[in-house]
């Protein structure tokens, strides 16, 4: 979020830039197909060189190349058959928890349902093939249409229930899932559940060489890109906006509908596609183990997949990411800890929820809050000077200097405050000219200087017979005011008049 | 028929008091305990352990089966408390409680289910049968003496849970809480405390019912989430915070599981669940007693 725009205070986030021939024309690269740009740059003149240069706006791409690439050539580089299973386990639950993200975040509807859709694909698409002999290219289309007929029958209710409600019932689906497939001797109940012989992308005969379990790694690596350009086109396109203006509460619902936005319709469409994208992602799991088991529809499962995109951050593909190779690292390669790896998952899962606002990503901003509360604290408590202009207190004010020059004139003015008395006024009304006492001289310089418009002056009527008290326009050609009826005989009253008018003024600031 | 009958109301009398369980905590606190899976194991290891106990002891009889029941339900209030005290304390006057909480309970109840791996193993534990092993004939039907425990015992629970909601004064600032959660607060009931109130006594229920249905399928670390599921499901189709709602969605939900598991197939049994479920929620979306949800808005 504050990567996107400069904050006015504070150090500001460093944007890569580089110098660019400005002679040339610059054409920005988009998406094929789409009016998409890859990177979000802008140009603008250096503030020091006053070079033309290139600023990078938005830094995430980069993380993401970068971050997708480790996780592609760790595993080929270490390249045991650990670190490939860890790895593909990594990819294909990644990928279910990006779409369960869309779900979740882009769709806002909190669906438990993600790993009965998944089942319902692996185990459709599993059957089929073991039945039918279908081939895995066609077992993929056919995950994705059981996942969106699936997707389409548990929207339904949907469209009745909120948030909590929806949660409370799609929860039991997977348990209800699991049930049926016990129960049907067609889904394999002969083998507790479980499915075997199911058509495999790579080759049987290439799977104990470490070129296939490359390949196949790279399979499950395609899966997580598709999931994360599934998301990226649904969340970041028009769908994605719209919803967006009906995403956190009623309220915003209603505004959503009476900007004529039909976001149950467009929610209805997220969640098929992600639906559609979780049953194929189901029967690319089918044929990347080669077969599937009721594990899949094991709360416990689910309850993992949840404490990943917590653990990350609810709502942010990064964060599911990011949340997966966190948890399935520590379930996959601390085996020998039993029970108590899951209890370490629960226990960080329970950390980020009562700890984090939102999980691992919204960590950084959680702590740079508390950390410019402190130090605003901190300044505040070093002098009570800058307080009131603290620049996070008076942002419009451009010009720093001129908060000092504020703050001087206003300690100037309480201390000359406290010097009036009775004493000073008297011996001012003793004599009005000449010399003073310290306090008195340096009270008149400071009235001296007081700024033309409504500054009091002596105004003569009469000379030597009659002056007023008047206060200066301030603008050429507007004569002064007369400030009220007195007439003051003597030039030397009408001074001490105007000075107590001052010393009034002063008084009440 | 009469058969159908009678296991329904077994079948209803013991999701009931999960679901009322469920039912009472989101509606007096707000909160949705999905930790209710590990409260029900808690119960049910409790007793099995007390069971444990009193073999050594050689108690038995009646002796046996009220201890039974009691460490259950006890075993249950205090898994109820610790859920509170991690899952509500601490999270109760912060932004997005509803969610959060949500969260933190499927995390206690994903740790609650390893716990109980580490501590007892994966086996399965079976109870001593609390109500013996007679059969008595009713209208050309047999019924256990099991069955017949488990309905009266459950509903004069379930009854004097109600009569202590209506009548006591802790019962009262329950209600005013169900009612209006802010106003309560005003007017001086301690939202901690009763919500700790709360919680403890749905988790009673709950190791209530667990004790009474591990006569029928054993205690397991796995055996809360089936219970659990049935329970959320009818207090959803009840309303939530409606007790009328839900007996009524308990007892629909029994029927119409005796009767699929009768008539049609036991493994269609989730799928008309499911059905009746969402059909009730389509007619009424807060469920058949609900009015609750307004006043939460």
């Amino acid at each position: 979020m504050s990567n996107q725009s400069q904050r006015l205070i504070g150090r500001r986030a460093y944007r890569p830039h580089w110098p660019v021939n400005s002679s040339r024309v610059f054409k920005r690269r988009r998406w094929p197909g789409t009016k998409r740009s890859i990177l979000k740059l802008s140009g603008r003149y250096n503030p020091k060189t006053l070079r033309r240069e290139m600023v990078l706006t938005d830094k995430k791409p980069l993380f993401w190349f970068v971050g997708l690439l480790a996780l592609l050539l760790l595993p080929i580089g270490v390249s045991t058959d650990r670190i490939y299973t860890m790895f593909g386990i990594i990819c294909i639950y990644a990928a279910i928890n990006v779409m369960w993200t869309l779900i979740i975040g882009t769709a806002g509807l909190q669906s438990f349902a993600t790993l009965a859709t998944v089942g319902v694909g692996a185990y459709g698409a599993g059957y089929l093939s073991v039945t039918y002999g279908l081939p895995w290219p066609a077992m993929l289309i056919a995950g994705a249409i059981l996942g969106g007929v699936m997707g389409w029958l548990i929207s339904l209710p949907a469209r009745r229930l909120d948030g909590l409600y929806y949660a409370l019932l799609t929860l039991g689906l997977s348990e209800f899932m699991r049930n049926f497939v016990t129960q049907s001797d067609a889904l394999g109940g002969k083998f507790n559940g479980a499915l075997f012989g199911v058509a495999r992308i790579v080759p049987s005969d290439l799977l104990t060489s470490s070129t296939g379990q490359a390949l196949l790694y790279g399979t499950a690596f395609i899966a997580l890109l598709i999931a994360l350009g599934v998301f990226r086109w649904v969340n970041g396109g028009r769908t994605g906006i719209l919803l967006r203006t009906a995403a956190t509460s009623k309220e915003d619902e209603a505004f959503a509908s009476a900007l004529g936005i039909d976001f149950n319709k467009e929610r209805t469409r997220v969640f098929i596609i992600a639906s559609a994208m979780l049953g194929f992602l189901g029967a690319f799991y089918a044929t990347y183990i080669g077969g599937t088991s009721l594990q899949i529809f094991s709360l416990e499962l689910l309850l993992l997949l949840l404490a990943m995109i917590v653990i990350g951050g609810l709502g942010r593909p990064e964060g599911a990411v990011v949340g997966t190779v966190v948890v399935v690292g520590i379930t996959q390669w601390f085996t020998d800890w039993g029970p108590w790896r899951i209890m370490l998952v629960g226990a960080l899962a329970l950390a980020s929820v009562l700890f984090t606002r939102n999980g691992l990503f919204g960590l950084k901003d959680q702590i740079r809050e508390i950390r410019e509360r402190r130090k605003a604290l901190h300044r505040a408590a070093i002098t009570g000077r800058y307080a009131e202009y603290l620049p996070q207190q008076a942002p419009e004010i451009g010009d720093k200097s001129e908060i000092v020059g504020r703050v001087f004139e206003r300690t100037l003015r309480a201390r000359l405050r406290s010097w009036i008395n009775p004493d000073l006024i008297a011996e001012h009304q003793a004599k009005p000219m000449g010399q003073h006492s310290d306090h008195l001289e340096r009270m008149l310089n400071y009235f001296r200087k007081a700024p033309i418009p409504d500054k009091y002056a002596v105004y003569c009527e009469v000379p030597f017979e009659s002056y007023r008290v008047v206060a200066l326009s301030g603008l050429p050609g507007v004569p002064p005011r007369i400030v009220d009826d007195k007439i003051y005989p003597t030039l030397d009253e009408a001074y001490h008049a105007v000075f107590l008018r001052r010393v009034n003024d002063l008084r009440a600031s | 028929m009469i058969d159908v009958l009678i296991s329904a109301a077994v079948l209803a009398s013991m999701y009931g008091l999960i679901a009322i369980g469920i039912s009472f905590t989101w509606a007096s606190i707000g909160m949705l305990n999905l930790a209710q899976g590990f409260i029900f194991t808690a119960g049910g290891y409790t007793a099995w352990l007390f069971a444990q106990y009193a073999e050594t002891l050689g108690m038995e009889g009646p002796a046996l089966s009220v201890g039974v029941l009691v460490f259950g339900m006890g075993g249950s209030a205090l898994a109820g408390l610790l859920v509170g005290a991690v899952a509500f304390l601490p999270l109760q006057d912060r932004a997005n409680f509803r969610t959060r909480s949500l969260i933190a309970t499927l995390a206690i109840s994903l740790m609650g289910t390893q716990l109980w791996l580490v501590l007892f193993g994966s086996q399965n534990k079976p109870l001593p049968p609390i109500f013996g092993e007679g059969r008595f004939e009713i209208a050309n039907a047999g019924i256990s003496s099991q069955q017949l425990g488990t309905i009266i015992v459950a509903s004069f629970m379930l009854a004097a849970v109600i009569m202590w909601m209506r009548s006591s004064r802790h019962g009262l600032q329950m209600r005013a809480m169900m009612m209006n959660p802010l106003g309560a607060a005003v007017v001086g009931v301690s939202v901690r405390t009763t919500g700790m109130r709360v919680l403890a006594i749905s988790g009673a229920l709950t190791g209530l019912s667990s004790v009474l249905l591990a006569q029928v399928f054993f205690v397991s670390p796995t055996s809360g989430t089936q219970p659990l599921v049935i329970g959320l499901i009818i207090s959803l189709a009840g309303g939530l915070g409606s007790i009328p709602g839900t007996v009524a969605a308990a007892g629909l939900i029994g029927l119409a599981e005796a009767m699929t598991a009768r008539y049609l197939q036991q493994s269609l049994v989730p799928f008309v669940l499911f059905g009746i479920v969402v059909l009730i929620l389509i007619f009424r979306p807060r469920g058949l007693g609900g009015l609750l949800e307004d006043v939460r808005e």
